[in-house]
């Protein structure tokens, strides 16, 4: 049997990705996802996890520098064989250095002098850093909202806008694969973008449930912590 | 070359029975596969997704009556036309097979979640079956005018 249809099984055992964003309890759990995953050959296991170990903000230290995750992602990508998957791969590095370009600018740094983050804009990101999306309106069309609601501070849209990004990538990627190593790899990576976006969620309504706390408290300022009134 | 011509003509009629039979396997294979992942998602209804998964069993079928149809004594003169027809008439079946266990997998991977869906899903693999069909009456047809 071609390798079209080598994880009919796997993919016909997981949940429809779309589910993961519209169901109120997750259809899926990491620890379920990975019993499944158990199907995949130990090559495609490693190239998955080659992706996961680049596109998985988990995988990261938060003191990563710039410089150590271009390496890894050059690193990667010779290991990565599947042709959609590597396109996919340098989408999403692109994605993420014009992001981290915005970022910098944000913060007022200078045009980098050395080719900037990872893909095809490394040298036309900071050749044209003064411009508002760095002259990539047409490539990145995605790039005017992200810059849009970073100058409005607010972080919590432009990861949810970010996300949102991703995952149109991911199923334009998608669309032509069901049931090959392909498909797998992008259901994981759509499974890492749903956490994220899970995650995400808990910390707008700890967010929230903060500021409507704070909000009560201050209405009965009289009441002490033994609950007696003065 | 006599020989050769000959070996070709009973190639042709054990051709769309041999390749029947792989398309046959291969999409049950496939159809299979799928609904068994599917019977580890759901809780009911594994008894729709096996019966899908049979659906490419017709075309080993098509290619048996196919080749009762072309037996005959083989002849240098008879030969080319059993060769044609026989083999097209396999490649035709073979990939319609493989198609349509394709089609299954996907009407059972979307069956799974919307089981409202099943009947409509099922749709292309129909279709599917219908070109295999014409493969199958046409190659009855045809093979009438052979000597």
């Amino acid at each position: 049997m071609s390798t079209q249809d080598s994880y009919t099984a796997l993919m016909c055992s997981l949940p429809r990705s779309e589910r993961l964003f519209v169901d109120r309890l997750p259809p899926l759990s990491r620890l379920r996802l990975n019993k499944r995953l158990r199907a995949l050959s130990p090559e495609d296991a490693k190239v998955l996890h080659i992706l996961e170990h680049v596109l998985s903000w988990q995988e990261y230290d938060i003191e990563i520098t710039e410089a150590q995750a271009v390496d890894r992602a050059k690193q990667a990508l010779p290991l990565i064989p599947h042709s959609t998957l590597r396109r996919l791969f340098m989408d999403r590095m692109e994605l993420r250095s014009a992001v981290a370009a915005l970022r910098l600018r944000h913060r007022g740094e200078p045009a980098p002098i050395a080719p900037f983050g990872f893909g095809r804009w490394t040298r036309h990101i900071p050749a044209h850093w003064s411009e508002p999306t760095f002259g990539l309106d047409a490539p990145l069309p995605w790039l005017k909202q992200a810059r849009h609601l970073l100058e409005q501070n607010d972080p919590l849209g432009l990861e949810r806008h970010l996300l949102d990004t991703s995952h149109r990538q991911l199923k334009r990627y998608g669309a032509r694969h069901h049931f090959d190593f392909e498909a797998v790899a992008i259901y994981v990576l759509t499974w890492n973008i749903f956490d994220r976006w899970a995650h995400s969620n808990a910390e707008a309504a700890a967010e929230r449930f903060e500021v409507l706390s704070q909000q009560a408290m201050a209405a009965f300022g009289d009441i002490n912590l033994e609950g007696t009134h003065p | 070359m006599n020989e050769l011509v000959l070996a070709l003509g009973w190639l042709g009629i054990y051709a769309p029975m041999a390749l029947g039979t792989v398309a046959s396997a291969i999409g049950c294979s496939i159809a299979g596969q799928a609904s068994i992942g599917a019977m580890t998602e759901v809780d009911s209804g594994y008894g729709r997704f096996v019966g899908i998964s049979a659906f490419p069993s017709t075309f080993v079928i098509y290619g048996i009556v196919i080749m009762f149809t072309l037996n005959r004594e083989v002849t240098p003169e008879n030969a080319g036309g059993l060769f044609g027809i026989g083999i097209l008439a396999g490649i035709a079946l073979l990939y319609c097979g493989i198609s349509q266990g394709r089609a299954c997998a996907s009407a059972i991977n979307a069956a799974k979640e919307k089981p409202e869906i099943f009947g409509l899903a099922l749709a292309p693999a129909a279709i599917i079956e219908g070109f295999g069909v014409f493969a199958f009456v046409f190659a009855l047809v045809i093979s009438a005018g052979i000597s």
